[in-house]
């Protein structure tokens, strides 16, 4: 396999990575997430293990005019509760989707006094209508003061709140631990929708390297393909040459007192021995001329890892 | 085709890799965690359960209408009030009782049921007065805790150590074991006491108090005007079990907060009862020979564990005139 083929595979193998980058990076889910549930009763209920469970997640519930948001203990809560309709939100099935029940009261007090709802009705029936029609007791209706099924029953018992137009919002971390959160229309008018705002963890660093991993060898694959269409052989000969040409002009010139320029002119020069006592000058230059035609030769060759006593004659 | 298909898998395969890349949803919290605070009601509602008693109060006191006292303040109260107001109107007749706002410590019960009750020992209203000792009560989760009564300490007394809101005072019956009497024979010992006076079996089972001193020297003064007049005294004084209400202390004692109704009556041979010109307005008919008085007293009682050593005691009372009658 050539150069050129491998970044060619390269190439497309970036190609591969990078479109796999590009559709993860599309399609990253994310981190926050609303998870909701549609209601249709005036009371939302969140158990204080939900509120655990949501941890620092916020609670929020939709509906239509004042809607409040209190907490109380779990005893006192159920005892409320007795008396109202309500929707217990139970767990998360799905990120996206929260799951709810009917709320079952644990036990209706006995003592528990009739609801004050019938004082409403009182007042419409004390205020007839002043022109008597056969609609009266609509006008009644009309006429009587505004529910609030808050007011009916004491409020001690209720040990925080929240109050929103429309819609309220609370962090679960607010709500004290071991507490049932309840959420209400002022009005007794159902609620539409209630939801939980998560973070979540989304393990997706590994998108933006698979990207940049592909993007780099796509760039490799593409100057591959770059070249194998460019005919590249009059500069590869040109290149070739020129060094040629480069080559001839250094064996041409010699710098003057180099060995080789030394050599060229006919000097014999020294070899060097380890193997031998460092011999006198006279019989290094009897040496020297016995092997200086051997001397001439080793210059194209390897120098020896051994060293004659001569050669560090010379160099001493 | 084949790029078609290898487009294909390469986009299945980045979906597959983020499908992985999402988290599990967490596992549901299965238990409830535990209540820090189990006391029913915590600071914050106690405090404006006191201030809109106070208000509600002062709402009738300035009138000097008991029926405006309806949501925060019922019972023994309303009556004891009322009374109150009458006396005031006259113009003679004493102020109702100074009710001080500041308190010295709440006490509340970490009952889950009901009823329900929650005490207040106040601030001193002056130099010359003792701390008072308000109850309220609540009797299901759709009322307001109402003030039920409220007695003056008896000098030199002092309220048990309590449970603070971290689990609460509990919410005792009148037959609550563990104590060195049931809060019924309690009363019905002490009931006994103030009927036979300081010869009673009894003297010795409770510690001293001015109330039932006072009790015994009023006796004693009308016993002897009454014979000087050629007439009689009698008293009889009842317990009011019903309207009785019992809270745990702190080493395993009991607190009754409990009414009494005394009528006392004084006749004369030959005469007239005279009435006081600061009584009159509580009068009702004409008073000639025998005239009726009826109280509603409010007592505190302290019950020591039966492993304790401390003896049973009053620990604040208030002695209430309500009417006069003719008998």
């Amino acid at each position: 396999m050539t150069l050129r083929t491998a970044a060619l595979a390269a190439g497309v193998l970036g190609v591969l990575l990078l479109i796999a980058g590009l559709i993860a990076d599309a399609q990253r889910p994310p981190r926050d997430v609303l998870a909701t549930a549609d209601v249709d009763t005036p009371v939302v209920v969140y158990s204080p293990a939900m509120v655990e469970f949501a941890a620092q997640s916020r609670l929020g519930v939709t509906g239509e005019g004042d809607i409040v948001a209190l907490t109380a203990r779990p005893a006192d809560a159920d005892a409320w509760l007795a008396e109202h309709e309500a929707t217990e939100v139970t767990g998360l099935p799905q990120w996206e989707t929260l799951s709810t029940t009917a709320y079952e009261a644990v036990e209706p007090e006995p003592t528990a006094s009739p609801s004050a709802s019938p004082s409403a009705s009182a007042s419409a029936s004390e205020e007839p209508s002043p022109s008597p029609s056969p609609s009266g007791d609509d006008e009644a209706a009309e006429d009587a003061e505004p529910v609030d099924i808050l007011a009916e029953t004491s409020a001690d018992h209720w040990r925080e709140q929240w109050n929103g137009v429309d819609r309220v919002a609370v962090s679960a971390a607010d709500v004290p631990v071991g507490e049932t959160l309840i959420i209400a229309s002022r009005d007794g008018s159902p609620l539409t929708q209630t939801d939980m705002r998560l973070s979540r963890e989304v393990n997706d660093g590994w998108i933006t390297p698979l990207i940049w991993w592909g993007a780099g060898l796509t760039l490799v694959g593409l100057i591959a393909l770059i070249f194998r269409f460019i005919d590249t052989r009059p500069v590869q000969a040109k290149l070739e040459a020129r060094r040629a040409s480069r080559g001839a002009d250094a064996d041409e010139t010699s710098e003057p007192g180099s060995r080789r320029a030394r050599r060229e002119n006919g000097e014999l020069l020294p070899d060097a021995s380890l193997d031998e006592e460092p011999a006198s000058p006279s019989s290094a230059t009897s040496t020297e001329s016995a092997k200086s035609t051997d001397s001439a030769a080793s210059a194209e060759t390897p120098p020896s890892p051994e060293r004659s006593p001569e050669d560090e004659g010379g160099r001493s | 085709m084949n790029a078609r298909f290898v487009a294909g898998v390469t986009g299945a395969s980045a979906l597959l890799l983020l499908t992985g890349c999402v988290a599990e949803v967490p596992a549901p919290v299965t238990e409830n965690p535990e209540l820090p605070l189990k006391a029913a009601v915590l600071e914050p509602q106690s405090d404006r359960i006191a201030e809109e008693t106070h208000a509600e109060l002062e709402a009738a006191d300035s009138e000097d209408d008991a029926e405006l006292l309806t949501d925060r303040v019922g019972g023994p109260a309303v009556t004891i009030r009322d009374a109150q107001y009458t006396l005031e109107d006259d113009g003679d007749g004493p102020s109702p009782d100074d009710l001080p706002q500041a308190t010295q410590a709440v006490y509340t019960v970490g009952a889950e049921g009901w009823p329900r009750t929650m005490a207040a020992v106040t601030e001193p209203a002056g130099e010359d007065s003792t701390p008072v000792v308000m109850m309220w009560v609540q009797e299901s989760i759709d009322d307001d805790y109402q003030l039920r009564q409220w007695s003056h300490m008896i000098p030199g007394a002092a309220i048990p150590a309590m449970n603070g809101t971290t689990e609460g005072a509990q919410q005792l019956t009148v037959s609550a074991e563990g104590l060195q009497m049931t809060p019924e024979e309690a009363i019905d010992n002490y009931l006994e006491l103030l009927r036979e006076g300081t010869d009673s079996e009894f003297e010795e089972t409770f510690a001293p108090d001015s109330y039932r001193d006072q009790l015994f020297a009023a006796r004693e003064t009308l016993t002897d005007a009454a014979s000087e007049a050629d007439g009689e005294y009698e008293d009889s004084i009842e317990g009011d079990l019903d309207n009785t209400f019992v809270m745990s202390t702190a080493e395993g004692g009991a607190l009754v907060f409990t009414p009494l109704t005394v009528e006392s009556s004084f006749s004369v041979d030959d005469g007239i009862v005279e009435i006081s010109d600061a009584q009159q307005s509580l009068v009702d008919g004409d008073i000639e020979e025998v005239a009726v008085y009826d109280y509603l007293d409010t007592l505190v009682m302290y019950i020591p564990a039966a492993d304790s050593e401390d003896q049973p005691a009053v620990v604040a009372a208030d002695h209430n005139l309500i009417s006069i009658s003719a008998g």
